[in-house]
């Protein structure tokens, strides 16, 4: 009897809980939906505006048009460039980082720690962007996306730093002690034993990397201003709006939009479990 | 003796090794990272445009901004704004996704892929996706209140700033909520399940274990998801700079968007660059977050001592 009294208590609680998830699912995937789907529709059909989301005829050459006429041919192999770069960089610099941090036992490495820490709480944003460019004037590196790749890699991302190093620290000592013993240097140490098992950290740091890479804008933006063949896709896309021609071209951007969104979708979409554990893991602990 | 000359041998040899893999990065932290800031700090002082001679004005540039520029005042109540806003809304959306999805639902793993979904991908697409879907005449969004017999007319979303801003806020929430619900979920699965049975056995229902063992056992968690959602709004410049790009008449400007336009300007209104003023405003702001923090993590203490 009062079994039964609980169940139908529960009940509209739990019902209440779906509803409210299904809501919430509706809100996340509306807004990807209504690109994906609106960018097959004419221009006039997306003018005219009105709540039906399916296209009444599937116009697959707004690709062909954005590709080609607003260039995101270019764009996108602008934005695999860079991106494959500071994946392969950051993957680099922050297990090396992680192993220093974590193993390092010169006064260097503990005061380059710290200020790296201080940094996080001082840190000015947007604002670094100007003397950031100044510096790349210097290095002749203004105008290209090599500015950008050489900040993100070498620029001491603190959270990878610090994702790098809770990882790290949790790989045993012993193992170290007993490469030293067989004659392993410090540096030897890192490169035969402790990177070859930070696969799941490298998998993570690559993750993120790729995603703040491909989704960057200010950045690039800054670099490539007078330099449109050189905008990585989400700084042309944006450009499509700020020039105008988006206001009278919305099919083009938003293929142009559907270009830049769907890589990152699929990579998502197969790699979710390494995305969401390592950014868990690296706020949690990190 | 010659055990002990080897190993200190290779004990040096060990530091140099650190040392020198460590250089590039660390020279690469001073030239992107620290270089800058002293520029700030050093161009502050001074009336420069980029081109002509700089003039050495001393803290002129100070003194404009905190007594002369409501704009820049302005701004900043529009960040703390969309700062507290966001906490107040997104943070207990975010934790009751969390506490839903890992409670044992149905799909729950399908929920957690859908709702991390928007942070995935770049803040200025979403910026650029929701003005189009809020757009006064075609938007989706009017279309759709249109259908359901809410609205008789359109709804001009980015015509005042109040309406602004809070579209902003919505769009804001929308791109993050789901790292916040990720956080949460990871410090729900490290409280430890036998806790829930113990206070089971003690007589305790779903809410009062909720507000008796779920809340003060996430407040480590939650000190930290605060401050990382307060730092993140305060430097929220992508999402306003294409959706809002300070519309209407500048009244939506944000303080990063604001100093943003004094060193590059954006869009249409490209006339005004002063790096000295830019400089001057960074620091101030920079100093405002600084205090801040310090002050959060002062009184917050209490939350990682539980």
């Amino acid at each position: 009897m009062e079994k039964k009294q609980m169940k139908i208590s529960i009940r509209p609680a739990r019902i209440c809980i779906y509803v409210f998830l299904i809501l919430m699912t509706f809100i996340c995937l509306f807004p990807i939906l209504y690109i994906v789907l609106d960018s097959f529709k004419t221009n006039s059909e997306i003018m005219v505006g009105g709540v039906g989301l399916l296209p009444k005829v599937w116009h697959f050459e707004n690709y062909s048009k954005a590709w080609k006429l607003a260039n995101f041919s270019r764009y996108t192999y602008n934005s695999l460039y860079m991106s494959l770069f500071i994946v392969l960089g950051s993957i680099a610099t922050a297990t090396v980082e992680g192993y220093i941090f974590s193993r390092g036992t010169t006064k260097f490495s503990k005061i380059v720690y710290g200020m790296v820490l201080a940094s996080l709480f001082i840190s000015i944003g947007a604002m670094s962007l100007y003397p950031q460019l100044g510096l790349a004037k210097m290095l002749k590196l203004n105008g290209t996306l090599w500015g950008v790749i050489v900040i993100h890699v070498f620029g001491m991302n603190a959270t990878q730093a610090f994702l790098a190093t809770s990882f790290i620290n949790q790989i045993p000592k012993e193992l170290d002690e007993a490469a030293r013993i067989d004659g392993c240097s410090f540096a030897r140490i890192f490169s035969s034993i402790i990177f070859p098992i930070t696969k799941p950290l490298i998998a993570t740091i690559g993750l993120i990397s790729f995603r703040d890479a491909w989704s960057d804008y200010l950045l690039p933006y800054v670099f490539t201003i007078s330099k449109p063949a050189r905008m990585p896709l989400v700084v042309g896309v944006v450009n499509l709006k700020t020039t105008g021609i988006a206001a009278s071209s919305w099919d083009i951007a938003l293929a142009g939009i559907s270009i830049s969104i769907i890589p990152m979708l699929v990579v998502y979409l197969f790699l979710n479990r390494f995305f969401i554990d390592g950014l868990t893991e690296g706020a949690v602990k990190g | 003796m010659a055990k002990i000359l080897r190993k200190r041998n290779y004990d040096a040899v060990g530091k140099t090794q650190e040392i020198l893999m460590l250089l590039p990065m660390f020279i690469g932290f001073l030239m992107f990272v620290v270089y800058p800031i002293l520029w700030v700090l050093r161009w502050a002082l001074y009336d420069y445009g980029g081109y002509g001679a700089p003039i050495y004005i001393g803290f002129e540039n100070f003194i404009r901004a905190l007594t002369r520029d409501n704009k820049f005042w302005l701004a900043l109540i529009n960040t703390f704004y969309l700062a507290v806003m966001k906490l107040v809304i997104e943070l207990p959306l975010a934790l009751a996704l969390a506490f839903f999805v890992n409670k044992k639902v149905k799909g729950s793993s399908f929920f957690r892929v859908v709702f991390f979904l928007p942070t995935v991908f770049s803040v200025a697409v979403i910026g650029l996706v929701f003005t189009i879907l809020f757009s006064a005449y075609n938007g989706m969004v009017n279309a759709f209140l249109s259908f359901l017999g809410l609205i008789k007319e359109n709804i001009n979303w980015f015509g005042t700033r109040f309406m602004s801003l809070n579209v902003v806020l919505v769009v804001s929430i929308w791109s993050t909520f789901g790292l916040n619900m990720i956080y949460f979920l990871m410090g729900l699965q490290n409280i430890p399940k036998e806790l829930y049975e113990c206070s089971m056995l003690d007589g305790a229902s779903g809410l009062k274990q909720f507000f008796y063992i779920t809340i003060p056992l996430l407040a480590p968690v939650m000190q930290v998801i605060i401050l990382l959602s307060l730092l993140g709004t305060m430097k929220i410049t992508d999402l306003l700079l294409v959706m809002t790009n300070g519309q209407p008449g500048g009244q939506t400007e944000a303080v990063m968007t604001y100093i943003f336009k004094f060193f590059f300007g954006y869009g249409s209104n490209s006339a005004r660059m002063s790096y000295g003023y830019g400089s001057a405003l960074s620091i101030i702001t920079a100093v405002i977050l600084g205090i801040l923090t310090v002050i959060y993590l002062k009184n917050s203490q209490k939350m990682k001592d539980v």
